[in-house]
């Protein structure tokens, strides 16, 4: 009779690997859904590694783009014709007085 | 037990449930309609579960053994589930992968050694937690992880030969 602890076996036996419950078992037990605003901040989303680096470059790039894009110069005005265009306020006020019947 | 408490055991367990259903069926769509089913039968007769006869583990592992053991009825009608029969042949192992031939020298064991060798192997569970999850005699549980040890050497002995080792090899 073989040892009931046999680590050769053990040891090939563990060569056998499988995968972990995958994600999409969740989705087809319905006491599992939550309100979709809970998902929304209990929620995670698996992206492929190569989309995600994908992604993380595009977001990169797209910020030292921004950064380095030149000031654009506010557009000239144009003098709106019944604006206070060419506007000269009066040197002197003279005030005159009207009276009624005069 | 509380949607809460239903979400923490689904969150603790899955992995081990789908692993043990993976590897009792050899499908993945088999292990993910059983585990959906365990999960389900868990939630809809929460009351089935008494945590003093044991652990929850061992219920859900149970569950998932019943239905795993009607798919391979379903699949295989005229397959015995009878734990007495030797797997003799060596395996050729010219071409095949080392782990998949461990898959293929588990599956082509009978059904009660498979699960019993599972359970012990793959997800360390005692003797007596296989005994609770299979509803099996103690000594029923080690005669048939020692006829699964045994079938095993021998399926596997040109691999164990390579490794250095005699096991199997004594016929």
């Amino acid at each position: 009779m073989e040892p009931a602890d046999d680590p050769k076996l053990r040891e090939l036996l563990r060569e056998w690997k499988v995968e972990e419950a995958p994600q999409r078992l969740r989705a087809r037990i319905p006491a599992l859904r939550q309100p979709w605003w809970r998902e929304v901040f209990t929620g995670s989303v698996r992206v492929p590694g190569p989309v995600a680096l994908l992604a993380a470059a595009a977001i990169v790039l797209m910020a030292v783009a921004l950064l380095r894009a030149p000031s654009a110069k506010p557009p000239a005005t144009r003098p709106s014709p019944g604006g206070l265009a060419g506007f000269q306020p009066v040197q002197v006020a003279r005030v005159r007085i009207m009276e009624s019947g005069q | 037990m509380q949607d809460a408490d239903f979400r923490e055991a689904y969150r603790a367990h899955k992995d081990v449930v789908y692993r043990f259903a993976r590897r009792m069926t050899g499908s993945q769509a088999s292990a993910e309609d059983i585990a959906q089913e365990a999960f389900l039968a868990l939630w809809r007769d929460r009351a089935a579960f008494h945590p003093e006869r044991g652990s929850l583990r061992s219920f859900l592992l149970g569950v998932t053994r019943n239905l795993a053991l009607q798919r391979l009825r379903g699949m295989w009608p005229q397959e015995e589930l009878e734990d007495d029969c030797s797997v003799t042949a060596p395996f050729d192992i010219e071409g095949i992968q080392r782990a998949e031939i461990v898959a293929r020298a588990v599956a082509a064991l009978p059904p009660l050694q498979r699960e019993a060798l599972i359970l012990a192997e793959y997800e360390g569970l005692s003797l007596e937690e296989i005994a609770r999850a299979t509803q099996a005699e103690l000594a029923a549980v080690k005669s048939r992880l020692h006829r699964a040890r045994e079938n095993l050497r021998r399926m596997l002995a040109p691999l164990l030969a390579t490794k250095g080792s005699v096991y199997g090899t004594s016929r």
